[in-house]
């Protein structure tokens, strides 16, 4: 029988090299990564979610949403994806450290949301958040971290970024349309919404041929706003006529208008607008869904990566985190 | 059954004792009636589901709109549930009964524990069904494959368990020092499947391991289920189906070791490629984009192997339902490696990596490969668990055609979508929603050929019904695709 004991053996061995290989030793090598922060310990990189993000998440999963949607933003020698502005920099392991179950997705039906959070406008995105969730304390994480990303941390941000573009980066931006170069001047009206003073205007930079997500059009929400992703949810071809998309109406509530329209009621146009006397609400799961959409943001800089661009950056460890690419030691 | 107390004489190897061989087969064959019949039975209730809830999958894609208001047949839900209901629902069953059969057959020996598989039949059934339910109803886990909700998931690891116990028992039992190259791979599937799963469950759900590597261990699990699970039963099938209908031994069996060992050690390695050009270390993707490409040393040998064993043998595949489904799966087999190999290609993934690609390289694997092995296995095993020939010659040869153009046209839909789809989404001038509407074209093509494979399906599921109720047909001489004279391939 030593030819069935190396039979067992061989189907033992051979599955258990495989599972080591491609299982145990990258979770030796980036299974244990912490968040990113400055040398005060402050400004940290991903933060966990929780409240009504962490219930999205569930909506998210169930309604399977990922069949459609990607997340995460390929390298620019990869794919152009940073051209379309899915995001100013490629995704890193350390973008999803807390996040279960994590939704890298294998399709795009649909755009790649990674970054979708970080086109909400900045100042309709805590009333606006505000209105549709009535509960502050869940979506208080959420704006929280994601403003000091885009904006008040660009300046420090602009330090591991100058660090980069002085190693020697590949230009392949260079001639590129797309302003490369440091995130304060990514900051660009399209990319960031940073410019919403009045939302109309914001949309309308370059409607050019690439425009990466439908144009603001009149009498709708803000782009990008929780109001603007209800009524997307609800009726996704009364905002982009191309829409592939399902309508999740079963996330949302018909009833009768009591005293006073409600505030979280959908901004609907057309035929998809209820009769006389009704309104559209969305249910809970619909706000946390949506509270989950807006806080998708990968915009903050990562020491391992260019953040316009993206070429994995040579192993700079920052705080004591060591780069994804190298093996390091358990900490 | 209660066969289990039949004496059986050790195998004679005499042309002489050639009765005394059928005889036993006979007994051996009788004995799995009941429990192959059940894995069988349930295994073509999934499949009919499977396929209506794929239709809706395929209509929906194209016309968003169509009954997307119910919460329980939104296409995000009614996908999952379909590839659940085909991997574990139709697939799994349909691969388990095979492989029973065959393992109670190549052991030599009555099946001994019926009621370990019978028992097995039922968890599994119970846990497919809550696990579809709760998908439907809203409880998916959100990974891809083992979407399952935790409850639906010990229960079908606990019918496996009984499944796999049996198996092992049965091994002990077998008869002869031979283990032929099916037993192999047989012995692989029931062995490496349950520590897929385990580990699967355990590194997301129990331990869960820290963000993408969830996706590395999620694919991990898919690409090895397709392969070390469905991919050995259906290599495993075609090795013993191939040279049992034209009655020729495999061509070499050296071949055959090289084959199963490289099968193991470099199928196991790939996964990763799905990858490609995400958020991890790039060795892990270029480790398994190597793997894909060595691949082709057990495609080239088990190829070569089954092609010189049919070597003069090929007209045969005009009348043995059996063996014209099988050297179809196994052809397959090498155009869903070839193609594997090609879209895993760094310069090629990037194009088809988020694209209706993959897909097709998902449906030429677990169908064309696949489930079309085991269409063929079950033309064969059917007819002796029931008595009964196949009914009508027909109607086999219907459900061969339009499985064949059916999954052909469907692989040219989605290939040929996922490149343009692709080709668009990587050409920063074109709006993104322009590769969409690139591939809605070729996802109505796709629906199509859905069409073909639900008359398939039925006019399959419509035979073996007849089949099951006693209305084959009472003769010594199989159902045979078109008229042949009588001696001139007698399945044993």
């Amino acid at each position: 029988m030593k030819g069935l004991t190396s039979l067992f053996l061989g189907i033992f061995g051979t599955l258990a090299f495989s599972w080591v290989g491609l299982t145990v030793i990258p979770n030796w090598q980036i299974g244990r990564l912490n968040p990113q922060s400055d040398e005060e310990g402050t400004d940290i990189y991903p933060q966990p979610q929780s409240g009504m993000v962490e219930r999205g998440v569930h909506v998210y999963a169930a309604n399977g949403c990922i069949y459609c949607h990607s997340q995460q933003v390929r390298a620019d020698y990869a794919a152009n994806d940073i051209e379309r502005k899915w995001g100013d920099r490629r995704s890193a392991p350390r973008d999803y450290i807390f996040e279960r179950p994590v939704f890298l997705g294998k399709m795009r039906m649909g755009q790649d949301i990674a970054n979708i959070g970080v086109r909400a406008p900045k100042e309709q995105e805590t009333p606006a958040q505000g209105a549709a969730v009535s509960s502050p304390p869940a979506p208080a994480t959420s704006p929280a971290s994601a403003s000091p990303a885009s904006q008040g941390g660009a300046p420090t941000a602009a330090s591991p970024a100058a660090k980069q573009t002085s190693s020697p980066s590949p230009s392949t931006q260079a001639g590129s349309p797309v302003p490369a170069g440091s995130p304060s001047s990514a900051a660009s009206p399209a990319a960031k919404g940073a410019a919403v003073a009045s939302p109309p205007p914001a949309a309308s930079p370059s409607p050019a041929v690439g425009a990466p997500w439908p144009v603001q059009t009149a009498g709708e929400p803000p782009m990008y706003s929780a109001a603007w992703h209800h009524v997307h949810l609800y009726s996704p071809r009364s905002i982009n006529i191309d829409s592939n998309m399902p309508s999740y109406r079963f996330l949302y509530e018909k009833r009768r208008i009591s005293a006073a329209r409600s505030a979280d009621a959908l901004q609907l146009s057309g035929s998809d607008a209820p009769p006389e006397g009704w309104e559209i609400v969305p249910t809970f799961d619909a706000k946390c869904l949506v509270a989950y959409l807006i806080a998708l943001n990968q915009s903050h800089p990562l020491n391992e990566v260019k953040s316009v661009g993206g070429a994995p950056a040579a192993p700079a460890p920052a705080a004591g985190s060591p780069a994804p690419s190298s093996p390091a030691p358990k900490k | 059954m209660n066969a289990t107390g039949i004496p059986l004489k050790e195998p004679a190897v005499s042309a002489i004792a050639g009765d005394t061989e059928q005889l036993e087969r006979a007994y051996i064959d009788a004995s799995t009636r009941v429990p192959v019949l059940m894995f069988y039975t349930s295994a073509m209730a999934w499949l009919v589901l499977g396929t209506l809830l794929a239709g809706f999958v395929s209509w929906k894609l194209h016309s968003p709109d169509l009954l997307s208001d119910i919460s329980f047949l939104t296409w995000g839900r009614v996908r999952p549930a379909h590839m659940n209901v085909m991997v574990y629902g139709w697939a799994s069953m349909a691969g388990m009964g095979t492989a029973i059969w065959l393992m109670a057959r190549l052991c030599r020996t009555v099946l001994r524990f019926p009621l370990l598989l019978v028992a097995g039949a039922c968890f599994w059934n119970v846990g497919v069904l809550l696990g579809v339910g709760g998908i439907l109803f809203g409880d998916s886990t959100g990974y891809q494959w083992l979407e399952f909700p935790g409850y639906a998931a010990i229960i079908l690891f606990v019918a496996y368990t009984l499944v796999v116990s049996w198996a092992v028992l049965m091994f002990r039992y077998r008869r002869g020092d031979q283990i032929y190259i099916t037993q192999w791979y047989l012995l692989g599937a029931f062995l490496w499947f349950p520590w897929l799963y385990a580990a699967g469950q355990l590194m997301l759900f129990v331990v869960p391991v820290q963000g993408v590597l969830q996706s590395a261990v999620g694919w991990w699990y898919a690409n090895n289920l397709l392969f070390l699970w469905f991919g050995a039963i259906g290599l495993g099938t075609a090795y013993y189906m191939i040279p049992k209908v034209i009655g020729r031994p495999v061509y070499s069996y050296h071949l055959a070791t090289i084959g199963f060992w490289t099968y193991a050690l470099f199928s196991s390695w790939t996964g990763m490629q799905r990858l490609v050009d995400g958020p991890f270390p790039a060795w892990m993707i270029t480790a398994s984009i190597a793997a894909t490409i060595l691949t082709m040393i057990p495609v080239a040998t088990v190829g070569l192997n089954h092609h010189m064993t049919m070597q003069g043998y090929f007209p045969l595949m005009r009348y043995s339902p059996t063996l014209r489904f099988t050297v179809f799966g196994a052809m397959s087999y090498t155009v869903f490696s070839v193609i594997g190999v090609l879209i895993s290609l760094r310069s090629v993934a990037r194009y088809v990596n988020f694209t209706q690609a993959s897909i097709a390289y998902s449906h030429l694997g677990l169908y064309a490969f696949f489930t079309m092995v085991i269409f063929g296995s079950m033309y064969y095993i059917v007819q002796r668990l029931v008595g009964r020939e196949w009914r009508y010659g027909s109607l086999i040869k219907l459900h061969f055609w339009a499985s064949a153009y059916g999954i052909g046209l469907m692989t040219l839909m989605l290939l040929a979508g996922g490149f343009l789809q692709g080709a668009d989404m990587q050409n920063p001038t074109l709006a993104f929603s322009e590769s969409v509407e690139t591939a809605l074209p070729y996802l109505r093509g796709r629906s199509l050929s859905g069409i073909l494979l639900a008359a398939s399906h039925f006019i399959f599921a419509y035979h073996f019904g007849l089949m099951l109720l006693g209305l084959g047909r009472t003769s010594t001489v199989p159902t045979f695709l078109n008229p042949v004279e009588a001696e001139t391939s007698r399945g044993h």
